[in-house]
Formats: structure tokens, C-alpha cells, sequence
């Protein structure tokens, strides 16, 4: 990949993909590191698909694959690392975004979701991936993302207006 | 929980992705989502997480594109020595073993015709003061058996080095 053609493309598709790191980890440095990694891995991948060829929404929807396998990879370490050995900030959450209107409402909501529920989430909701595309990104059964995005929905859903309400009663 | 989906859904989400939702909607649009579970969810859900996803974009910190690359390079190249060094290894690995079952072969050739050595070996717990007669016998019966046994030796100790140095350079 020509070194031009590879700054349009980071230029355009690193903040969605740190966003997406971000939100569904909730660790922003840990995002960072993972987005490089992506970024890398992408480069030096032999099957990536080519931006002159396949276009960008395909290198896009590769790198994303990429991401997720790589969070994937961080959360099976941690699962199997003994609990002793996991530092306890990791037991904590550790956004650290800014208090806007409506991080203040997703972040505690979006904390109560399972990683796999917050990836669905956002991949369909935050960057309006279609379920084939979800598919291709997760490596889940694009017949069961409709289902699962379904029941995310309505669970978070709840959450947003479990929050919302007290703020609503108040004069 | 079975997903049912409802007629609006499209036309919600087309208003939302265009940014008109609620404010360009038909006032029986709106009024079908705030009696539809799944539209209300939809709208509820798609809203707070696009406005999330464009307030994360701005808290992006992101890398210059040129560092990704230099990395890239340097595990591509990394890879390619990687795959060059391995063939000399398994050649290393060949030389060794050829080396080790040459010493094997060699010993069995004097066990089975018989060296002053082994004989010393046999009687060596029976008494002290057999170097001697080891050595005497040696160099009485075969003089050229001291100057293989030595190299021979000598050729075991360092390739073992060899060998454990590798492995340790390996890991």
C-alpha cells in the first residue's frame, strides 16, 4: 500500500475505530494500544483487502475484524490470568471521557452490557453497520445478530430510560 | 424474546442516519413511536449512540501514520529474516545430529573390537591405581585410540555448547 493512499485512509477511519475500541472496552489507552495494533497488522497482512481494488468500506470492515479479534484476544488473557494476578484498577471502570449529556446516560449503560452486547451495539447503532456486516466484523452467524441485536437493544434501551427518569421528575 | 419487527423501523432509521428525526417526522410518526415498543427503542437507542459516537471522535489522540508504517516494515522485516534463518537452523539442527550419531557409531566400532579404555572402565571400582595401568595399556595397545577418543571428546563438549546456546538464543 502506497504510504499517501495509507494516511487518507488512517485519516479517515482511526477515530471510528478508536471510538469503537474505546466504547466497547472502556479503557481509552487500552484502545490506543489495540488501534495501533490493528494499524499494523493490517499492513502487514498478505489477505487484506486492497483500497485501489476492494475500495475502502472492505479495508474498513477488514480492520475492524482485526480490532475485535484483538479485544477478543485482551479479554482471554484476562480470563485466564488467576485473579490474583489481574491489578484491581482493571475492576473498575476505567473511561475516562468527557461528561457530556449523553455520555453521562450511555456510559453507566453501556457499562452494564457484556462486551460481546456493546460490540453489537455500537457496530449497528454508532457506525450503521448492516447485519451481513456485523457478521463479517464479529465472526458470529449473520443469522443470529438480528436476534442478539434485538435483545441488546431492548436491555439497554431500558437501562437509557432507567437513567433518564429521575432527571425527567426533577422541576 | 423473539425480535418483531414493526413497518416504521426503516423510515425511523432513514430520519435519524439524515440527521431530520425528530423535528422533520410526521406527527404520526411520532406519535406511532411513542406507542411503539421497538420504534421507541430504535429512536432511543440509534440517537444516544450516534451523538456518543460523535463526541468520541473528538477525544481521538491519534499516532502519525508514518510510525504505523515504519512498524509495519520492521515486523515485515523481522518476518523475512525470521524466514530465512530458519532453514539454517534446521541445518544446524542436521549437522548436530549427523555429528552425534557419527560419536555413537564410533563407540560402538571399539566396544565391539575392544579398547584398553572400556577394560580400565570395567575395572575401575575394583581399585585405585588403574590410570596407570589405563594409561600404560594404552599407549601399549593402541596409541592411535587416545588420539581419536580426545578430539572426539573434546568435538561432544562443544557442540553440546553449541546446542545449548541455541536453544537458549531461541527462546
Amino acid at each position: 500500500m502506497e504510504n499517501d493512499a495509507f494516511a487518507a485512509f488512517y485519516e479517515r477511519s482511526a477515530r471510528p475505530l478508536w471510538a469503537y475500541l474505546a466504547r466497547v472496552s472502556t479503557d481509552p489507552a487500552l484502545a490506543e494500544d489495540l488501534m495501533q495494533e490493528s494499524y499494523v497488522r493490517f499492513l502487514c497482512a498478505a489477505g487484506a483487502p486492497s483500497l485501489a481494488d476492494e475500495g475502502e468500506a472492505a479495508a474498513r470492515l477488514y480492520l475492524f475484524r482485526i480490532a475485535t479479534n484483538l479485544l477478543r484476544d485482551h479479554w482471554r488473557r484476562l480470563r485466564a490470568a488467576s485473579i490474583e494476578e489481574i491489578p484491581e484498577e482493571l475492576f473498575a471502570v476505567q473511561g475516562r471521557f468527557a461528561q457530556s449529556d449523553s455520555q453521562i446516560l450511555l456510559g453507566p449503560a453501556l457499562d452494564r452490557m457484556k462486551p460481546r452486547e456493546r460490540q453489537l451495539l455500537w457496530l449497528a447503532y454508532a457506525e450503521g453497520y448492516s447485519h451481513r456486516e456485523i457478521a463479517e466484523v464479529t465472526g458470529l452467524a449473520a443469522a443470529s445478530i438480528r436476534l442478539l441485536l434485538f435483545r441488546s437493544r431492548r436491555k439497554i434501551a431500558g437501562f437509557l430510560r432507567a437513567q433518564a427518569a429521575p432527571v425527567g421528575r426533577e422541576p | 424474546m423473539m425480535p418483531r419487527n414493526c413497518p416504521h423501523e426503516k423510515e425511523i432509521r432513514e430520519l435519524i442516519e439524515s440527521g431530520q428525526w425528530p423535528l422533520a417526522a410526521a406527527p404520526e410518526l411520532r406519535a406511532h413511536v411513542s406507542a411503539c415498543r421497538a420504534c421507541s427503542d430504535l429512536a432511543l437507542v440509534s440517537e444516544t449512540f450516534r451523538q456518543a459516537r460523535a463526541e468520541t471522535l473528538a477525544e481521538a489522540r491519534l499516532v502519525s501514520p508514518g510510525v504505523l508504517l515504519w512498524r509495519a516494515q520492521l515486523r515485515r522485516r523481522n518476518a523475512a529474516v525470521e524466514r530465512l534463518t530458519r532453514p539454517l537452523l534446521g541445518a544446524q539442527i542436521f549437522a548436530l545430529a549427523v555429528t552425534l550419531l557419527a560419536g555413537v557409531g564410533f563407540a560402538a566400532f571399539e566396544a565391539r573390537h575392544g579398547v584398553a579404555w572400556l577394560t580400565w572402565l570395567e575395572q575401575l571400582p575394583q581399585g585405585a591405581g588403574r590410570w596407570d595401568n589405563f594409561f600404560s595399556a594404552s599407549l601399549a595397545g593402541s596409541a592411535f585410540t587416545w588420539m581419536v577418543l580426545f578430539p572426539f571428546f573434546a568435538t561432544l563438549v562443544l557442540l553440546g555448547g553449541v546446542a545449548v546456546y541455541m536453544v537458549m538464543d531461541r527462546r
